[in-house]
């Protein structure tokens, strides 16, 4: 029975979940309300987690269940990031016209799925999980029905996602049929190299969790639901379950299907060049911020699959490292796309941002900073997300991959590089409202800090990664 | 065991009756209602074999929602009144060819499995799961379902809940200009939100409706 304080966190979540819903029954324009205390669910949340006692592991549910350190760590960042989305797109989302009870409340579930896919260790726990997850997105990205994109957004999403999920389950069932468990533990111990069937169901496997962080080639959805959905689901989208289903990659790799490493190296190496070529190429091209931002973060995916397709402690570290200079950075991208609003009504083109520095001088150096660090130009946090990943690519001597790396970190600094050109040379435009929420504000603020100051105290982060031992 | 194999003849029988009722019927609303028949007959099949979880939960499943659902389906779309046309058209009947090959893929597939079975048992390897005899299916479900896998049935569970909200979110529109009845305020009307005297003036009138 004291097993049941392990899992206190998604308790909590969920009944708040049920909580929240029959309050926003209840209440009459009770969404702000539900709003706020949907927050407040995240940060108790978030307490219960911190409180776990670390350096412990522990196994639940019929060993189906698995809290250590990287799952502990992992669900701190998603409800940290969580707060963050909810925090800065509070006015946002009153203006767009989808400050409805129901929004908090999905985005509420899908954390709680993101959870169980974070603590999965079983294939049926983990499948729950993503399903969990995915179906709020899928209402999440459809959320303004009133916009024809939002909707489009959504059945593109629905449709490419039930479909990657069909083949995660059809590699689940080969791995279940030939290694005689759903277990993961159980699956390491009985997978063998030698057995097709094993081979087939890590590649089906790797192809639905490749679609679900968007790498090349199963990103062809990014681009489509990005821009359609409402920019503070795009916040979500871009941020969020990447931290999820990087860690089922992690959990996936590294345990049941470790001793088949060669076999699934190639894919992974393909998926990360293929990604990082891609994300560089194909951004510089695009005229709206949301489908800029959705190549990038391809781009970006495939930095954090280099690190993972090493095969060594360091390498997942820097992923993870990688994972959570990445999402600092795109909430504090976000959220000068959330400032860029005249009478009610935003703005996410790239000539839009034209000439901004000259009306709005705060927001264009914030933006300066995220996009240096974007592409990754010292002495911001991004420099050094990459500069971990290239070090440990090239202790195990895969110069290749660290090669390919710095090309199209070279590639993509072109077209941030190209926005800050816009935003401090191009004429200026009309300006922008100043009556920002303080929520913005602050989100903006930390993030931009974040990045800036990470390199005084790098090893804050460091050492709390190191703690991480998976191999 | 003559008793048993009556029974189970009569069932069979007319879950293949109406099995080939369902495509031969020519009322589309016949058709869905051989389809709950069969639905049944099979689920006292299924009852017949020891499997009684999964012939009551076919019967709830299937004839208690998804059939109904076709039934309503097939009555909204209005299609009843279009005559089933298998054995009247004689130009456009492009899809029996397709139709005719799938069914022969089936009964082959059908075959080759009651073959294997039949002649050579050994070659499909059944899984040899300890059953315990004393206990009923839905007994040893629920033994496994509320021990082992209650965090995944609680889960499923918040599944449900998220479709039924996004359900609901994406399909619910709020109309405007409805005038909705509303018994309380009806009743709490006082003389005074109704009635006002008015001093009327000559040649003036009043207005009204301000």
């Amino acid at each position: 029975m004291e097993n049941i304080n392990f899992i206190l966190p998604e308790i909590f979540i969920s009944l708040g979940i049920m909580f929240l819903l029959m309050l926003g029954v209840f209440k009459k324009n009770g969404s702000g309300i539900v709003y706020i205390l949907s927050i407040v669910t995240l940060l108790i949340t978030l307490g219960l987690i911190i409180n776990f006692p670390s350096g412990q592991e522990v196994y639940l549910f019929n060993n189906s269940y698995k809290i250590d350190q990287l799952s502990t760590f992992m669900k701190i960042i998603t409800i940290i990031s969580g707060i963050f989305v909810l925090f800065s797109s509070y006015k946002y989302t009153k203006l767009e016209k989808i400050f409805t009870i129901e929004y908090s409340i999905l985005i509420l579930s899908s954390i709680l799925g993101m959870m169980v896919m974070i603590s999965a260790y079983d294939l049926i726990v983990f499948y729950i999980g993503l399903e969990l997850q995915s179906l709020s997105l899928y209402v999440l990205a459809a959320f303004n029905k009133d916009k024809t994109k939002s909707s489009e957004a959504g059945i593109k999403y629905f449709v490419l996602s039930a479909l990657s999920s069909g083949l995660l389950l059809y590699g689940c069932s080969l791995i279940y049929g030939f290694s005689g468990s759903t277990n993961f533990y159980l699956i390491s111990e009985n997978i063998h190299s030698s057995e097709y069937g094993n081979i087939f169901g890590i590649v089906f496997i790797l192809v639905g969790l490749a679609f679900k962080i968007s790498a090349v080639p199963f990103h062809m959805w990014a681009p489509d639901v990005y821009e359609g959905s409402p920019t503070s689901v795009t916040l979500f989208f871009a941020v969020v379950p990447k931290v999820a289903a990087l860690t089922v990659f992690i959990r996936f790799l590294y345990v049941p299907f470790v001793d088949l490493i060669d076999q699934w190296q190639m894919i992974i190496i393909f998926l990360s060049l293929a990604s990082m070529i891609f994300g560089a190429v194909s951004a510089i091209g695009q005229k709206n911020l949301k489908r800029l931002i959705a190549y990038s973060s391809i781009g970006h995916m495939g930095y954090a699959l280099a690190g993972l397709a090493v095969g060594t402690n360091s390498g997942i570290q820097s992923s993870i490292i990688y994972i959570c200079i990445y999402l600092i950075m795109n909430l504090g991208f976000f959220c000068c796309l959330f400032m860029m609003k005249r009478k009610d009504e935003f703005f996410d083109n790239l000539e839009d941002l034209s000439g901004l520095s000259k009306n709005h001088p705060i927001i264009s150096l914030s933006m300066l900073i995220l996009l240096f660090s974007l592409a990754g130009i010292p002495p911001m946090a991004g420099f050094f997300a990459k500069f971990y990943i290239f070090m440990s690519v090239i202790e195990e001597s895969m110069y290749f991959l660290a090669i390919v790396g710095l090309v199209t970190t070279v590639v993509s600094a072109f077209y941030y590089l190209k926005i800050i050109k816009i935003i401090y040379f191009d004429t200026p435009k009309e300006k922008y409202d100043q009556d920002h929420h303080f929520g913005l504000k602050i989100s903006l603020t930390v993030s931009t800090l974040l990045i800036l100051l990470y390199f005084i105290y790098p090893s804050g982060l460091i050492n709390f990664v190191s703690k991480i031992n998976i191999i | 065991m003559i008793a048993h194999s009556i029974f189970f003849y009569t069932f069979s029988l007319i879950a293949i009756f109406s099995a080939i009722m369902v495509i031969a019927s020519k009322n589309t609303v016949h058709s869905v209602f051989f389809l709950i028949l069969d639905f049944i007959s099979i689920s006292c099949l299924f009852i017949m074999i020891g499997a009684e979880f999964l012939g009551m939960i076919m019967l709830i499943v299937y004839v208690g929602a998804v059939a109904v659902l076709f039934l309503f389906v097939v009555m909204m779309l209005n299609v009843a009144q279009q005559k089933n046309q298998w054995f009247e058209s004689t130009s456009d009947n492009t899809h029996i060819p397709i139709g005719l090959l799938i069914s022969v893929v089936i009964f082959f597939e059908l075959l080759i499995v009651v073959g294997g079975w039949k002649y050579k048992p050994n070659l499909l390897s059944s899984v040899s799961v300890g059953i315990n005899q004393n206990i009923t299916n839905t007994h040893s479900i629920g033994n496994i379902l509320y021990t082992d896998y209650i965090h995944l049935f609680q889960l499923s569970g918040m599944i449900l809940l998220v479709a039924m909200i996004g359900a609901i979110v994406l399909t619910y529109r709020k109309r405007s200009g409805i005038k909705r009845q509303s018994y309380l305020s009806q009743i709490s009307r006082e003389k005074s939100d109704g009635v006002s005297l008015v001093d009327v003036k000559s040649n003036q009138g009043v207005k009204i409706n301000e």
